[in-house]
């Protein structure tokens, strides 16, 4: 009797605890977010070679968490639109490729540009330096360099080295995004 | 029913007083999580409602909304999404940006799973895509195309059908797709990527025969696709020669199909072939009575529709289906029971005319009048053709005309029986006593005065002219002002014209006097003045002669234009004074050109009603020398923008054009002869068919050839306007003037050569290749100067009056054995063409197997001279024997009339 009693408590706190977020995925374009959101989403690396045109949106579970995911188109036409999906979200996920030192500088400028807006002050930013099984990329010190992450003060930065193809460090990733649900 | 009403109103209580910005606001709510699909809804709702009732968003407005229903693509909730692909393609228009749902309508719209809304998804793709984006979604469209839930691939096709316009290359690029889409299952899919293959395929006409040779063996499903085929079909011997008809056995063939629809398309496109023949006509018509019983109205209703449209210009045709039309004439539908009743007034004989009058006294009270006017139509040409029926369609116009009814039906009425006035004189004293009557009780100012005109120049001419008198003065008596100044004038041509009545008339004006309106007054003054006076008399009162009101009014807009002008009076001495016959004939003329227009006949587009046509009736008649004169304004107002043909004066006659070239040559040169009092002037219209070249300076050298005609060699080439520039299929016109010094009218044969110099460009931009161009000539048929470009048709309301008032005397006969023709139709068709004069009395309509006939015409010869004619004509065994008498005030003139027989 009691055990039915707590399973049905646990059922119920989970329909109560069911927390929801909010994230939006930027950066540049081939950096490899709408991968990374099929990754997290369905586990599993897909090549999938479609620019994305605007945005795409994935609701996805993991568990007590359901992620909305705003994965942003990130050629050059659509970032000036990057700002009105990242109001009022979670957290916002920078996606780098860490293999493409040439556009490591364009990357750094759009980032600080975006969170220079003042409609997104506060909100958490992560920065993925994705692709790290690439034998070019950059680690985890030196993305945080390059992109002078240390010169943001006024919100929460974390920076990971990850690879969505190797699945390499996306737990850790899922870890910091679930904290972050509830604010 | 009251229930409906209630819902109705409570539906638009909720959109009652919605405002675009609170609307706006509630947009937030886009924003919120969770979100709320049915709040959301309803809100999407209320912007398409403000959308649709012409709301102006300004773009910003637009692209925030937009924006915010982009978070809407989270919610997975069907009816939601289909409503915010609904707003995206209304703010496609409006918003910026849109193309930021690309990638979640692609998404959407290769759904694994089958979901409704991938169709949605489809058409709002194609509403947002532009250009530039159409490479990258290209390989979803084309898989859509071919998918196999058909609304899916409906919509892939109808949006390629919307691309095609901006996007031709790529779309053809799916030609393969669409092929197969075609022989796929779904009907509405068949119809649709029809309609796409015949985009892409339009210009290729070998690949469009194809395409309906192909399909038209029974492989479609769907009978819209039938009928679309139908349209293809008709628009391929449209454009072929005329006289083939390679696909008329198709056509044929689909009155047999199953489907009504595919059978009615096919039967309207016979109907409307051009130049169709009787054979080719009759299996068409028998499909259509056999819709005239079927129990669906509106397949009634196509089918009367179209023999309506056909009995104008095939009555003969039509005449079978009488019987069945007859029956349509009790149809609970109204608007097929006037239909039918027209239709009938058109194809029926004289037999049965009484019968269906009777019908149609029934039918009058319970249709609208713009029906009403329809019938009164159908029944003024009626009676035109039938002069005999005149006093039962009197007595049916009259007793109308007591009826309730609004002003333009009441015109209508009053115009029909002007007409029949005008073409029947022995109905005159039956509808001119109807007419009076009419006006005891007309609630229409200007009907009123028109009658009243009518009865002051009618009038004194009847045989009880008194009896007319106590009609106009009970107006005087009753009427505002407007009508009491009419009747005035009315009283006055009484005066003048019957002495034996003039002091008593004088009494009534005399008590005029008193009115207290200054134009009543002011009329009565002057017709006391001038009555007893014959030379005042003819001055103001009989003279028949009017300006023509044409030029009066360009003349008019041009001094009210023309500043400088103002300081001197308007001088009307420049206007050309024609006569009220002239007159008459010009208002018909843009009356029927106006119903010519109104109805679009089946007649080649050539060169307007051939005189070789089987005129129908009266009206029909009057349009042979209408549509030229109608052209003639449209002429001298393009002459007068030229300087240098402005000052000729007055235009008295323009030919129809004359053709100098094949029309499938190189250059194509149409010419028309304008005379003017001094001169001859002849326009060439000219176009170039060559895409690839250019010419310039393009004259057109005229020579005189031969002339029998003594008073020839007076003519002199005065100049010569070229054409600059002519541009591949921009048609230009070249002008030559000669001057006939003394207003000699020659008959003459003329020799044409165009001269130009060319150069090679490219088809595609027209800029020429080089600056370096060489000359040119080419050659022109010849061109005749007739008798018949110095006459002007007219009409006469008496041809035995004005024979007989021009006497014996000025008589000029002559007989001709004309050998190559075969029948008194061929031989007035001939004459009428020849003398290019007005035939009177319904003398034109041949009888089909008369030996014997006269023709009689009139007409106004250059200068003003006015011309009668009588053509008496046998038919023997080696052809027809014809006499032609020409009575004129001027004997030369009637010497050229008979001349210009032989």
């Amino acid at each position: 009797m009691a055990s039915i009693f707590s399973a049905f408590l646990n059922w119920l706190r989970s329909l109560f605890w069911k927390q929801e977020m909010e994230l939006t995925l930027v950066g540049l374009q081939n950096s490899g977010k709408t991968t990374l959101v099929n990754v997290i989403a369905n586990g599993q690396f897909s090549e999938d070679m479609i620019p994305t045109v605007g945005f795409n949106m994935r609701k996805v579970t993991k568990g007590a968490v359901v992620m909305k995911l705003w994965d942003l188109g990130g050629q050059a036409r659509f970032r000036s639109m990057w700002e009105r999906y990242c109001r009022g979200v979670n957290a916002i996920v920078f996606v780098l490729d860490a293999a493409d030192h040439d556009k490591i500088p364009a990357a750094k400028a759009e980032l600080h540009q975006l969170l220079e807006k003042p409609q997104l002050v506060n909100i958490p930013v992560l920065v993925l330096g994705n692709k790290n099984d690439l034998p070019n990329a950059l680690t985890v010190e030196q993305v945080i360099d390059q992109l002078e992450l240390r010169t943001i003060n006024s919100r929460e930065v974390a920076c990971y080295s990850i690879s969505a193809k190797n699945a390499t460090n996306i737990d850790i990733t899922l870890n910091w995004l679930i904290k972050h649900a509830s604010r | 029913m009251n229930l409906g009403k209630k819902d109705e109103d409570s539906d638009a209580g909720l959109f009652f007083h919605i405002d675009k910005s609170t609307v706006l606001q509630e947009a937030r709510a886009f924003n919120e999580t969770p979100i709320n699909p049915r709040k959301c809804r309803l809100i999407l709702t209320k912007i398409v409602y403000l959308l649709y009732q012409s709301e102006v968003f300004h773009t910003q407005e637009a692209t925030e909304t937009f924006f915010s229903i982009t978070k809407l693509f989270q919610s997975q909730d069907t009816p939601l999404r289909q409503m915010v692909y609904l707003l995206i393609k209304e703010l496609s228009t409006v918003a910026e940006d849109v193309i930021m749902v690309t990638s979640s309508l692609m998404r959407d719209m290769n759904a694994k799973s089958d979901v409704i809304y991938r169709a949605n998804a489809i058409r709002a793709l194609a509403k947002i895509t532009d250009s530039s984006m159409l490479q990258a979604i290209e390989r979803f469209i084309k898989q859509a195309i071919v998918d196999k839930n058909p609304s899916v691939s409906s919509a892939a096709l109808v949006s390629s059908l919307h691309l095609f316009g901006a996007n031709k290359d790529v779309v053809r690029r799916w030609a393969n797709e669409v092929q197969e889409s075609i022989n796929s299952k779904g009907p509405i899919t068949q119809y649709h990527a029809l309609g796409l293959m015949y985009q892409i395929r339009q210009h290729d006409r070998m690949a469009v025969i194809k395409l309906v040779q192909n399909y038209s063996r029974g492989s479609l499903r769907s009978p819209l696709a039938y009928c679309m085929l139908i349209r293809y079909a008709c628009k391929i011997m449209e454009d072929e020669e005329p006289g083939s008809r390679s696909l008329y056995d198709l056509l044929e063939g689909w009155l047999r199909h199953k489907h009504d629809m595919v059978v009615y398309e096919a039967a309207r496109a016979i109907c409307d072939l051009r130049d169709v023949t009787s054979k080719e006509l009759f299996p068409a018509v028998s499909a259509l009575q056999l819709m005239l019983v079927n129990h669906k109205p509106t397949l009634r209703f196509a089918a009367i529709r179209t023999l309506s449209k056909l009995a104008m210009t095939h009555p003969a045709a039509v005449f079978p289906c009488n019987l069945d039309m007859e029956n349509l004439i009790t149809d609970p539908n109204r608007s097929i029971a006037t239909f039918a009743i027209t239709t009938l007034l058109k194809t029926g004989n004289e037999a049965s005319v009484d019968r269906l009058m009777k019908q149609i006294t029934g039918f009058m009270n319970e249709i609208s009048d713009e029906f009403k006017i329809i019938v009164i139509d159908a029944i003024r040409s009626l009676c035109l053709k039938f002069p005999a029926k005149q006093s039962l369609m009197l007595n049916f116009l009259s007793n109308v005309l007591r009826d309730e009814g609004g002003y333009e039906y009441k015109r209508a009425i009053v115009d029909a029986i002007l007409d029949i006035i005008y073409h029947i004189p022995e109905s005159k004293e039956f509808a001119l006593s109807h007419l009076c009557e009419f006006i005891e009780d007309c609630e229409f100012n200007k009907l009123a005065v028109r009658i009243l005109h009518l009865l002051g120049r009618e009038g004194p001419k009847t045989s009880k002219p008194s009896k007319y008198i106590r009609y106009i003065y009970n107006r005087v008596i009753l009427e505002n002002a407007t009508v009491r100044a009419a009747a005035v004038s009315a009283l006055a041509r009484f005066a003048v014209h019957l002495p034996e009545l003039r002091d008593r008339v004088k009494v009534l004006l005399t008590r005029c006097l008193d009115d207290n309106e200054d134009e009543v007054r002011d009329r009565a003054v002057m017709y006391l003045r001038i009555i007893d006076d014959e030379d005042l008399c003819k001055r103001y009162i009989a003279d028949e002669t009017t300006y023509s009101w044409p030029s009066l009014e360009r003349k008019l807009v041009e001094y009210v234009n023309d500043e400088a002008a103002h300081s001197s009076a308007f001088d009307i001495s420049t206007t050309p004074v024609i006569t009220a016959a002239q007159e008459r004939a010009e208002r018909a003329r843009v009356a029927t050109a106006a119903a010519e227009l109104a109805v679009p006949t089946l007649r080649s587009t050539q060169g307007g009603p051939t005189p070789s046509a089987p005129s129908s009736t009266p009206a029909a008649r009057g349009a042979v020398p209408s549509a030229a004169g109608d052209a003639q304004a449209g002429y001298a107002a393009a002459m007068e923008k030229i300087p240098e043909l402005a000052g000729l004066g007055s235009l008295f006659k323009s030919s129809k054009p004359v053709e100098l070239t094949e029309s499938e040559t190189e250059y194509v040169v149409s010419c028309v002869k304008h005379v003017f009092s001094e001169h001859l002037v002849f326009q060439f219209d000219c176009r170039n068919t060559l895409n690839d070249s250019l010419l310039e300076n393009v004259n057109v050298v005229m020579k005189l050839e031969t002339s029998e005609d003594d008073d020839a060699t007076a003519l002199v080439q005065d100049k010569a306007i070229p054409i600059q520039r002519l541009i591949y299929d921009i048609p230009g016109t070249a002008y030559v003037v000669y001057s006939r010094p003394g207003g000699v009218c020659p008959t003459a044969t003329f020799s044409n050569a165009l001269r130009f110099i060319v150069k090679d460009c490219d088809p595609s931009t027209g800029e020429p290749d080089s600056e370096e161009g060489y000359e040119d000539e080419y050659l022109l048929e010849d061109l005749d100067l007739v008798t018949a470009d110095y006459m002007l048709p007219s009409y006469i309301v008496d041809f035995k009056r004005t024979w007989e008032e021009l006497g014996e005397a000025t008589e000029v006969t002559e007989t001709y054995a004309l050998t190559n023709v075969a029948s008194i139709k061929a031989a007035v068709q001939n004459l009428l063409q020849l003398l290019g004069m007005h035939p009177c009395d319904g003398s034109d309509m041949v009888k089909d197997k008369a030996t014997t006939h006269t023709l009689l015409l009139s007409g106004v010869y250059v200068g003003g001279t006015k011309v009668v004619c009588r053509c008496r004509m046998v038919l023997g065994d080696d052809g027809v024997t014809l006499e032609v008498t020409a009575r004129s005030p001027d004997q030369d003139v009637g010497r050229r009339v008979v001349d210009a027989v032989c």
